[in-house]
C-alpha cells in the first residue's frame, strides 16, 4: 500500500505542495487538524471535492435517467410487480419462467438474427459508401446529403412509406406485378417480415455509418496507397490491404454499435410487423416483448424486468465479443 | 475513496427504496381528507375527445362550474393511441385525475388496486343509479369484486359498412347484405372465387367479441375461467381458416390493425368492415366511388344479439375532492347531457328514456339517421360481449393463437385450447 500512497505525496498533489511542514512519516498525509493545515485547510478541503462538485450535474443525470432505473428494473426483476400492485420478492421465479415461455425463445431467436442479419451489411456497406463518396467531384455533396437523409428521418414516417411500399397493393408488389413476378407477401410472411425490417434499418444506418467511416478514412495516409499503387496493386487489393487495416477500428466500433442497436431493435419491427409482432407474434423481438409484457395497466413489470436483465447481458457479451475479437486481431 | 464508496452506497439505497417507496406510495386512503361540499379543483380526463368536442365539453363545464358555484373544473385529454398506457402511469405515478373516462376492462385493473372508486359505498353515487339503463350500471361491475367502479356513459353499437359494388360484381345481392356468420362466409368464399382472390370479405382475425357473437360460450359463470374454446368457439375459427385459406380473409389480416383494415376497406380490397357513422364523412371525403356504393348494415351476429361497447366515467378513489368528483361524473353523464352528447356524435345515451326520444325513432331519410336508428334499436337486445376481466395481454395471446390456428400450425381446437390456458393464467396473476 505504501508504494501506491507514496506518490500521493509528492509535490504533483496540489492538496499537499503547500508550504506547512509535514510532520507525518513517509507516505502518509500530515495530521488532518495541525495549526498549519487549519490555516489552508479551506481549500485542502474544497480542493477535493470541486471535480465531484463539476461532475454533479452529469452525475445526477447519469444517476436519476440511467442508474436508477437499471438499479431498479434489476430488483424489480426479482419480484412479481405489476404495473399497479407492488410486488413480492420472488427470487429466480421470472428468470424461470422465461425457459418455459415460447415467446421469450421467439423474441431471443429473432433479436439474434437481427444482429446476423443487420450487422454485417452496416460494417460493410457504409465502408463502401464512404469510400465512393470520398472523391472530390462536382456535386458530391449532394450525394452525402442525400445518403445522410435516412438517418434524419423520423423512423416512424421512414416505417411507414416502407409499409405502405411494400404492402399486398404497394410500388413495390404493383413493379412486380407489372414484371410478371407476381405478388410477394413482403408483410404477411414472417421471414420475409423480418428482412423487410432488416432492410429498413440497414438502408436507414448507411448514412450514419458512413460519416464515421468518412472521418476514418480522411487519416488515411495517400501515401500508403500511392505506394501500394505503384508495387502494382489494383484498387481491390489496395482495399483489402490498405483501406480495411487503417479503418480496421473503426470497423470494430461500429461493429459494436450496430450490434448492440440491432439487438435492441424495436421501431422498425414494431411499425412494420404491427403491435402483435409479425403473425402470430412470430416476428417478435425481445424488446417488444419487454414492452409488450410489462406495459398497460396489466404489465407484469417483474416479468418484463427479468427480459430487460436478459437483453442487457446479451448486450454487454456482444460489446465484449467484438471487442475482445478486436484485441485478438491486435495481438 | 471515501466519497466515492458513500456515493455508491446511498446510490444502492436509494435505488432500493425508492422503487419500492413507489409500490407503496399509493396505499393512503385519502379518503379522510375528501371533502363533503361541492367545491374545489378537480381534474377530469377524457379519451381523444378534445378534438372534436371542444366546445362541446367547455361548455359542460361551464355549466357545471355555474351550478356549482366555487367549482374548477381542468379538463385532460389523451390521444386514443396509448390511453391505457398513460392511465397505468398516471395511476403508478400516483397522478390519476379525479375524474376519469374508461371503459370497463379499464376500470378494472384500477378497481381491484383500489382506484376507481365502488359508487355503491357512497351513499350519494349509489343513489343516482336508478336513473341509468340497470344493463349499463352493471357494465361496470366486476367478477370477483363488489361494488359498481364507474358511472355508465355512452353506448356504442357501430353499423357494419359494405361495398355495393363489389358484391354485385360478384353476383351478391346488394341490397340483402349478410347479417350471420354463416351469411358471411358464404358471401366471403364466392367474393373470393369471382375476383380469383383479389377481394376479401373481411380483413381482421376475429376477436373475443366475434366469437361472442357467433355464440361462445367466453368464461364461466364465476367469472374464474374463459371458455371461448368450446365447440361453437372451434367451429368458427374452422369456418374463418377456409376464409383465410380461399383468401376471402385478407392475406395481411394476421397483423391488421382497425386502422389497417379501414385502408383496406376504403381502397376497396375488402367487401365489408364494422365502423362508426363518423366514417361516412371520411368515406364521401377520401373515397368518392365508396361512398357511391357504401351499403350499411347491423353487426354481423349469430346470435340475434349485438355488441355494446360502453364507456364509463369513474372516480378516483384517492381524490381529496370526492363530492365535486362524484357531482360532476353524474353531471357529465346525467340524461340532459347525453342526450345532448348524442346529438354531437352517433352515440347512445345509457341512460334511462333516452333512447325513446324521436331523435332515436323518427327517419329523415338521411343515411346517418338510418344508421343511428338501426343502432339505437339493436341496442334493446344489445350485450356487452367483451368480458371486463380480459387485458390486453390476453389479448394478445388469443390473438396469436388464431394467427396459428389459420396458419394451420396448429389446430382450431388447439388453438383455442391453448389461448384459454394462457388467459386462464394470467387471469390468476391479475
Amino acid at each position: 500500500m505504501k508504494s501506491t500512497t507514496a506518490p500521493r505525496a509528492t509535490s504533483s498533489d496540489p492538496a499537499v505542495a503547500g508550504p506547512a511542514p509535514r510532520s507525518s512519516g513517509f507516505g502518509r498525509r500530515g495530521p488532518r487538524h495541525g495549526p498549519a493545515d487549519r490555516a489552508g485547510g479551506g481549500i485542502r478541503r474544497q480542493l477535493p471535492t470541486s471535480p465531484w462538485l463539476f461532475a454533479a450535474p452529469g452525475l445526477l443525470i447519469v444517476g436519476a435517467f440511467s442508474l436508477y432505473p437499471f438499479l431498479s428494473t434489476l430488483i424489480n426483476s426479482f419480484t412479481d410487480r405489476r404495473t399497479l400492485v407492488a410486488g413480492e420478492f420472488v427470487g429466480l421465479a421470472n428468470f424461470a419462467e422465461l425457459l418455459d415461455d415460447e415467446m421469450f425463445w421467439i423474441g431471443l431467436r429473432n433479436s439474434t438474427l437481427y444482429v446476423v442479419g443487420v450487422v454485417p451489411a452496416l460494417v460493410l456497406l457504409p465502408l463502401l459508401l464512404a469510400l465512393l463518396v470520398q472523391r472530390q467531384i462536382p456535386g458530391i455533396t449532394f450525394f452525402r446529403s442525400a445518403f445522410y437523409t435516412p438517418v434524419v428521418a423520423s423512423i416512424v414516417v421512414v416505417g411507414l412509406i416502407w409499409v405502405w411500399m411494400l404492402d399486398d397493393r404497394g410500388l413495390v408488389n404493383s413493379l412486380l406485378e407489372i414484371v410478371g413476378v407476381g405478388k410477394i407477401g413482403f408483410l404477411s410472411d414472417q421471414w420475409l417480415l423480418l428482412m423487410s425490417a432488416m432492410a429498413v434499418t440497414v438502408w436507414k444506418g448507411l448514412g450514419y455509418y458512413m460519416i464515421i467511416y468518412l472521418a476514418a478514412l480522411a487519416n488515411v495516409p495517400r501515401e500508403l496507397h500511392e505506394a501500394a499503387a505503384v508495387d502494382g496493386a489494383g484498387a481491390v487489393r489496395r482495399f483489402v490491404t490498405v483501406t480495411m487495416p487503417a479503418v480496421r477500428s473503426t470497423m470494430v466500433l461500429v461493429g459494436a454499435l450496430s450490434s448492440v442497436a440491432a439487438f435492441k431493435v424495436f421501431s422498425e419491427v414494431y411499425l412494420m410487423a404491427g403491435p402483435t409482432g409479425g403473425p402470430a407474434g412470430e416476428d417478435t423481438t425481445l424488446v417488444m416483448l419487454v414492452q409488450r409484457v410489462g406495459t398497460g395497466l396489466s404489465g407484469r413489470v417483474g416479468y418484463a424486468s427479468a427480459i430487460s436483465v436478459v437483453v442487457f447481458v446479451v448486450t454487454v457479451a456482444l460489446m465484449l465479443l467484438v471487442l475482445r475479437a478486436d484485441r485478438k486481431e491486435d495481438a | 475513496m471515501r466519497i466515492s464508496r458513500r456515493a455508491v452506497a446511498l446510490a444502492a439505497v436509494l435505488a432500493t427504496v425508492l422503487p419500492l417507496s413507489a409500490c407503496g406510495g399509493g396505499s393512503d386512503d385519502g379518503s379522510s381528507e375528501a371533502s363533503d361540499a361541492v367545491k374545489g379543483k378537480i381534474t377530469f380526463q377524457t379519451w381523444n375527445l378534445q378534438a372534436n368536442f371542444k366546445d362541446y365539453f367547455n361548455g359542460v363545464i361551464k355549466d357545471f362550474e355555474k351550478e356549482y358555484p366555487g367549482t374548477e373544473v381542468q379538463w385532460i385529454d389523451r390521444p386514443a393511441e396509448g390511453y391505457a398506457d398513460k392511465l397505468s402511469a398516471d395511476a403508478a405515478g400516483g397522478t390519476l385525475p379525479d375524474v376519469v373516462n374508461v371503459s370497463p376492462d379499464l376500470v378494472t385493473p384500477l378497481a381491484k388496486a383500489g382506484l376507481a372508486m365502488d359508487l355503491d359505498k357512497d351513499e350519494t353515487a349509489a343513489a343516482y343509479g336508478k336513473e341509468y339503463l340497470p344493463g349499463a350500471w352493471r357494465s361496470h361491475q366486476i367478477p370477483g369484486l363488489q361494488g359498481t367502479y364507474a358511472f355508465p356513459w355512452y353506448l356504442n353499437t357501430g353499423p357494419m359498412f359494405y361495398n355495393k359494388r363489389l358484391f354485385e360484381e360478384a353476383g351478391l345481392n346488394p341490397e340483402k347484405p349478410p347479417t350471420t356468420y354463416d351469411e358471411v362466409f358464404e358471401s366471403g368464399l364466392r367474393l373470393a372465387e369471382q375476383s380469383n382472390g383479389k377481394i376479401a370479405t373481411l380483413a381482421q382475425v376475429p376477436t373475443i367479441e366475434d366469437f361472442g357473437r357467433y355464440g361462445a360460450s367466453l368464461m364461466n359463470k364465476d367469472g374464474t375461467g374463459f371458455t371461448f374454446n368450446d365447440a361453437k368457439g372451434v367451429e368458427m375459427l374452422t369456418r374463418y381458416k377456409e376464409l383465410f385459406d380461399k383468401k376471402a380473409l385478407d392475406s395481411q389480416a394476421l397483423t391488421a390493425t382497425p386502422e389497417s383494415s379501414g385502408t383496406k376497406f376504403l381502397t376497396e380490397s375488402v367487401a365489408m368492415n364494422p365502423g362508426s357513422a363518423l366514417d361516412l364523412e371520411k368515406f364521401k371525403k377520401e373515397a368518392p366511388r365508396l361512398y357511391k356504393n357504401i351499403g350499411i348494415t347491423d353487426q354481423v351476429t349469430s346470435t340475434g344479439k349485438v355488441n355494446m361497447y360502453v364507456m364509463g366515467v369513474m372516480v378516483n378513489a384517492r381524490t381529496k375532492q370526492k363530492a365535486t368528483s362524484v357531482a360532476f361524473a353524474h353531471f357529465v353523464t346525467d340524461k340532459t347531457r347525453q342526450m345532448s352528447f348524442a346529438k354531437q356524435v352517433a352515440i347512445f345515451p345509457s341512460t334511462k328514456g333516452s333512447l325513446d326520444d324521436p331523435y332515436f325513432t323518427k327517419e329523415d331519410g338521411t343515411d346517418e339517421t338510418r344508421v343511428r336508428i338501426a343502432a339505437a334499436k339493436s341496442l334493446d337486445s344489445a350485450v356487452n360481449y367483451t368480458p371486463v376481466l380480459f387485458s390486453e395481454q390476453m389479448k394478445t395471446e388469443l390473438r396469436n393463437q388464431v394467427a396459428k390456428a389459420l396458419q394451420g400450425k396448429v389446430s382450431p381446437q388447439e388453438a383455442l385450447d391453448r389461448a384459454v390456458e394462457a388467459c386462464d393464467k394470467l387471469l390468476k396473476q391479475s
